[in-house]
């Protein structure tokens, strides 16, 4: 067997899966409130249940959040000279003749999706508590309901990227959310500052 | 819009003819089986003081003396104003919750609201009320009798014709052939199924001028809802040009 290094620890990986998987509930039981989708609704049965459901895992949802921010926070804040020539070579997603500058254990690219997830994360859980718990207050009921509604245009457009990126488009890449590991070989290549960092190369 | 038909019913409200009897909030109450609420006298005649979950109509009672009568008296019976466009029902993301009648009134259904209480944040004129369980309610215009070929109770009950109703392009039409310059609703929110007949500004009366849908509400209904499906089936085919034009990522060229 290959040697294999850990890249996401077990309290890693349940907490993506806790996020991906209500991130997704919430954006499906959403679409049914936004456009009156009955068929949704009767799986959960009714439009009562369903916000019940919408309501309760968003909690989830807001929770997951904030634990990815010890996770993930500090490394997406931090870019060198190879990030920025990431970005001018596009990734190297645009055309596979470019040559992509050597990474650390995430791309500026994954790095920008955390910070946007984590702040339109923070807009869409705290608006939505607004419309949940501040009825009686016009002005913020209003502005969440808005609030809560940007975002999700954000997610709906930045989470299909995520799935592609981490499944198809990097063929690999997924099994590291699942079992934590990834070979040694394959990290040499896709991470090699990272593996650099921690002595294996 | 598409309730602008003939079919269209109204409430036609005539202040001026209005005597403050209340006998349609008593009918409106009566056949709704609405229970009575305890209030207090706070020195005006006025009552209830607002409108609620178990007052669907209400008579505004205001004291607005004049040159000529220095004890004038003006009374506004208040309701649900079934907007065409109606801002509670754009807002509600509760399917069949609240809904439009082939008359072209705006009922509800209690079963269907999940309590979220947007439709009273979108309301121009501050009509929805919501129970003890967050469950909106207001005037439906009598759905229940008007879809019988009744008139709403209300209307039936008014001994002084203030409030008529019937279709909405002849009551409008005969309001002004009866020389009330100023028909209140006539064409705000896509018409209103409550219009009123005015001599005088209706400001007067206390009636919102230029009653709009809040523009957030509109902002989100207009763009931010096609946006998201735009948004999410965008990236959808792209990701799939993308996959079968230039592919997957492919180490051996790192």
């Amino acid at each position: 067997m290959a040697e294999m290094v850990q890249k996401e620890s077990g309290g890693a990986i349940l907490n993506h899966w806790a996020l991906a998987i209500s991130c997704i509930l919430l954006m499906i039981t959403g679409f049914a409130f936004l456009f009156h989708l009955e068929w949704i609704g009767s799986v959960f049965g009714g439009f009562n249940t369903m916000k019940t459901v919408h309501n309760w895992v968003g909690v989830i949802f807001s929770v997951s959040l904030v634990f990815t921010m010890f996770q993930y926070l500090g490394d997406s804040l931090k870019y060198d000279a190879d990030d920025a020539q990431w970005f001018k070579v596009a990734g190297g997603y645009l055309s596979h003749k470019v040559k992509v500058p050597p990474m650390g254990k995430h791309n500026p690219g994954q790095k920008l999706y955390y910070l946007g997830i984590a702040l339109f994360g923070l807009l869409i859980a705290l608006s939505g508590f607004g419309i949940w718990l501040m009825k009686e207050n016009t002005t913020i009921m209003l502005l969440s309901h808005l609030v809560h509604n940007v975002a999700f245009v954000f997610f709906c457009i930045m989470v299909p990227v995520h799935i592609y990126l981490s499944t198809l488009a990097n063929p690999g890449t997924l099994p590291i959310m699942l079992s934590g590991k990834v070979p040694l070989a394959l990290a040499k290549k896709r991470y090699p500052k990272w593996v650099k960092a921690m002595g294996k190369m | 819009m598409a309730n602008n038909t003939k079919n269209r019913k109204a409430i036609l409200v005539t202040p001026e003819l209005c005597i403050g009897c209340r006998a349609c909030q008593v009918s409106c109450k009566s056949w709704n089986q609405l229970p009575g609420i305890k209030t207090h006298n706070s020195g005006t005649y006025q009552n209830p003081p607002d409108l609620s979950n178990t007052a669907f109509n209400l008579i505004n009672f205001i004291e607005m003396p004049s040159q000529e009568n220095p004890a004038r008296w003006l009374f506004v019976s208040r309701r649900c104003m079934h907007c065409d466009d109606a801002g509670c029902m754009k807002i509600c993301p509760a399917a069949g919750a609240i809904y439009r009648t082939p008359e072209g009134a705006v009922a509800f259904d209690s079963d269907k609201c999940v309590a979220c209480k947007l439709c009273v944040n979108a309301c121009p004129f501050d009509v929805p009320r919501y129970n003890d369980q967050g469950k909106m309610s207001k005037c439906h215009l009598c759905f229940d009798r008007i879809g019988s070929g009744m008139e709403p109770a209300c209307t039936k009950t008014c001994p002084t014709g203030a409030l008529k109703y019937g279709d909405r392009d002849e009551l409008v039409k005969t309001a002004k052939v009866d020389g009330f310059s100023t028909i209140y609703g006539e064409n705000d929110l896509g018409g209103l199924g409550a219009v009123y007949a005015f001599k005088e500004a209706p400001k007067l009366y206390g009636m919102k001028e230029n009653p709009v849908i809040p523009s957030s509400v509109i902002f989100w209904h207009k763009y931010l809802k096609p946006l998201s499906w735009i948004g999410l089936g965008g990236v959808v085919a792209a990701a799939a040009i993308h996959y079968l034009a230039i592919g997957p990522h492919k180490d051996e060229e790192v």
